[in-house]
């Protein structure tokens, strides 16, 4: 018997009324991702692609479709544990300490945080914050703050991660390094990743698959297979194939 | 740097002041003594100092008890309104009737239904209850979308998003809340000691010494009142901003609100509409036979139907109703209005002449903690009796929070949005037209709300401790007469007018505001 796909989606469509008028989010988004793989969804504003993961999450329920995360429902699946997300600007907890914002999915899975303090620190390390421990988000930078984000969505070591465009408020520098490091610690865990983001590069640099979506309504257009041999290194940000890729995309988000 | 030029600015001000106020009154120039100096009223307190330990104790313990008892249910309910958008609609009705009720109204009927400390400590209960409910709502609501998003996606429950997020995150705001509601709490004592009749308690004193021609004891009085209420202001204030510096979230959240929740079946709505209606008087029916005073004394809401419509006496108890109302309502408006007025202009006057509001600031707010309601007996020393006492404690109670909430808005427009009219060349005048005004417009209204009960407060507590005319003139004749009818009459419709003009402002500030494209400020 085969491990059952990381994240399925099948037929999901989502309408949102608001203010007299019905938006349809998305419509028929059937989406598989293998167990272990890396997959990127890129699309312009309002194309529905944060839809796509509030629902594999379970913030939304999908008005018609099915959603299956290792098999499970979306909220089965987060009460298991298997589930790790990161969400853009970091959204930490401004009074908790480092340690304390990596342990609050452990709190919130009932687990107690005592009993898992090594692989906090384990956490914290991964994502080179060791000595910030006991900082505030107040006292970090962005890109610091984004790496607690990164260590609290893997501390419950989730088969399946989440990230909704975890850099999007880091400068383009900035950036570059965090997704080399997110190869490395994506490579470590061996989890399922979905990344939903805004820039082209970052999916094509990170993703083994990525996923182009048009707006209104929201739906999938394309996808495109990203064959770069891991792990990948920052000068393949300047490679001609790489770019040519890229191009690709880009066309393809212009309606081309 | 320019924080240290402030107070030192701040001081200079504050010693000038008291300067001023020796000099005037040490010459006797207001009203021929009814300004004792300073030093004055200082060796006053010193002479009296025996009398005020019992005073002050019955004072702050009142407070204190109805402080903790107010802030209890204003949390508990909070977080149940937090919850359940249908408790919270189903309660409306209480809620604002609770918000707009002046206390003196009420007084007089917790005198003859409870005993002892205890009407003393439920009107500095319900002085609290509303601010804080508000703050809990307010600080639980306000929780950030993409920390709950976080709990929840690891499949955390209402009641994880409570404790791990909101609970947390809202206690800058309820402290803010609990700030505002201190003075309140004794502001409501005092006012309890005025219609109890009691012994003890700053209240009392105050109200024994206004007839005795001392106004230096009453002016000391005054003091130890303001002193009490901003003592309790300022410990608030000290908690909270220790708490502040690790709260605020450290980048803008930019994930778009999601609308207002769906308002559900009109059937629905229309009974919570009709249950909110029918709430507060429920509630006062069931206090009534909770207490389980004698019809005789305590009216149920039919009660007060039968006495003002029915009972052979009802003609005469209208026409004693309408003649108060027709003399209090006109300077009720004209007082609110005069007050508005003043802090509207002074406020938007800011951009004009900033040194002038700058320094005038800190005043306004040190009155905030001032129970200024309290202190209109100070204020029969220098006016007398007349329409003019009236008259401008109704304007010193709506003006001072008019400006503070005006001016707060006012310096929340952005520096941008007024540099875009200078750009072109705008003159300031034009400047103020189409930038400061119009901003200005949500915290006017946002002001009006605020001042509808404390308008009618002033006028009622002038009328009844002086000027003999008028609603509370009549409430508290009723109590001489022992005419329950009329007691429980006046409160009745005093808080059904403030509730129904606090409702008129709420709907046209709905209906301007949505017109302009903006919305209503807190």
């Amino acid at each position: 018997m085969s491990a059952p796909d990381g994240i399925a989606l099948a037929g999901v469509s989502k309408t949102f009324a608001g203010r007299g008028k019905v938006v349809e989010a998305l419509r028929d988004v059937s989406l598989t991702c293998p167990a272990g793989s890396f997959t990127a969804i890129i699309g312009p504003s309002g194309c529905g692609k944060s839809t796509v993961m509030r629902i594999a999450l379970g913030l939304e329920t999908a008005d018609t479709g099915e959603v299956r995360i290792v098999g499970d429902t979306p909220l089965a699946a987060a009460r298991a544990g298997v589930t790790g997300v990161a969400f853009q600007d970091a959204a930490l907890l401004p009074w908790r300490s480092v340690r304390r914002n990596v342990e609050v999915p452990l709190e919130v899975l009932r687990q107690k945080p005592a009993e898992h303090a090594e692989r906090v620190q384990g956490m914290i390390e991964l994502v080179g914050l060791k000595g910030f421990e006991n900082a505030l988000p107040g006292e970090l930078s962005g890109g610091m703050r984004q790496r607690v984000a990164i260590a609290r969505a893997l501390v419950t070591h989730p088969q399946v991660l989440f990230m909704d465009e975890p850099f999007g408020a880091l400068d383009q520098i900035l950036r570059r390094q965090m997704n080399v490091e997110l190869q490395r610690i994506w490579t470590e865990t061996g989890s399922t990743a979905l990344l939903v983001t805004h820039g082209i590069d970052e999916a094509v640099f990170l993703a083994d698959r990525v996923v182009v979506m048009h707006a209104d309504p929201g739906r999938i257009v394309e996808v495109v297979d990203v064959s770069f041999d891991r792990p990948r290194r920052p000068p393949l940000f300047s490679d001609p194939a790489f770019h040519k890729v890229c191009d690709h995309i880009a066309e393809v988000l212009h309606g081309g | 740097m320019a924080a240290e030029t402030r107070r030192h600015r701040g001081i200079f001000n504050l010693a000038a002041l008291l300067i001023l106020w020796e000099v005037v009154g040490r010459l006797d120039l207001v009203a021929g003594g009814a300004l004792p100096g300073f030093t004055e009223i200082l060796a006053r307190l010193w002479v009296d100092r025996a009398d005020y330990p019992l005073h002050i104790w019955a004072t702050l313990t009142a407070s204190a008890v109805g402080f903790m008892l107010g802030n209890l249910a204003g949390i508990g309910a909070g977080v149940v309104f937090a919850l359940s958008a249908t408790a919270l609609r189903l309660f409306r009705g209480v809620n604002v009737a609770i918000f707009a009720l002046p206390p003196i109204a009420i007084a007089p009927i917790l005198v003859l239904t409870l005993s002892g400390m205890a009407p003393r400590i439920v009107l500095a209960a319900l002085g609290v209850y509303f601010v804080t409910m508000t703050s809990t709502v307010i600080g639980l609501s306000q929780a950030d979308s993409r920390a709950t998003d976080m709990i929840r996606a690891y499949g955390g429950t209402k009641r994880d998003v409570l404790r791990l997020v909101q609970f947390r995150g809202a206690l800058p705001t309820i402290l803010a809340g609990l700030r505002i509601a201190a003075p309140n709490a004794v502001l409501g004592a005092i006012l309890a000691e005025f219609g109890g009749g009691g012994r003890w308690g700053l209240g009392a004193y105050l109200l024994g010494s206004l007839g005795r021609g001392e106004p230096d004891r009453l002016w000391g009085i005054g003091l130890v009142a303001t002193l009490i209420a901003g003592a309790s202001y300022g410990a608030f204030a000290l908690l909270s901003t220790r708490f502040l510096g690790a709260t605020r979230a450290v980048t803008l959240n930019t994930a778009v609100p999601t609308g207002k929740p769906d308002p559900g079946h009109p059937l629905k709505r229309a009974a919570l509409a009709v249950g909110s209606l029918a709430l507060p008087f429920l509630m006062w029916w069931a206090f009534i036979r909770l207490t389980g005073v004698p019809d005789m004394i305590a009216k149920t809401p039919l009660g007060v139907v039968d006495y003002l419509f029915v009972a052979p006496t009802a003609e005469a108890a209208q026409a004693k109703l309408l003649a108060a109302l027709g003399q209090t309502l006109p300077i009720t408006f004209l007082g609110m209005a005069a007050g508005l007025a003043f802090a509207f202009v002074l406020a938007i006057s800011s951009k004009l002449i900033p040194h002038a509001v700058e320094a005038f600031t800190p005043v306004a707010l040190v009155t905030q903690t001032m129970p200024l309601v309290a202190l209109t007996p100070l204020l029969v020393l220098i006016l007398g009796r007349g329409n003019a006492l009236t008259l401008w404690v109704t304007i010193s109670v709506t003006f001072f929070p008019a400006f503070v909430t005006l001016a707060q808005g006012i310096a929340l427009v952005p520096r941008t949005a007024g540099d875009l009219p200078r750009v072109y060349g705008a003159s300031l005048w034009t400047e103020m037209r189409m930038v400061t005004i119009p901003a200005a417009l949500p915290y006017l209204f946002a002001a009006t709300r605020l001042t509808v009960p404390r308008a009618l407060l002033g006028v009622m507590i002038a009328e009844w401790l002086a000027t003999g005319k008028g609603l509370g003139n009549l409430l508290n004749q009723s109590r001489g007469y022992l005419d329950y009818g009329m007691i429980w009459t006046v409160a009745a419709v005093s808080v059904g007018l403030s509730v129904a003009f606090y409702q008129l402002v709420v709907f046209t500030e709905r209906r301007v505001l949505r017109r302009l494209g903006m919305t209503t400020a807190e």
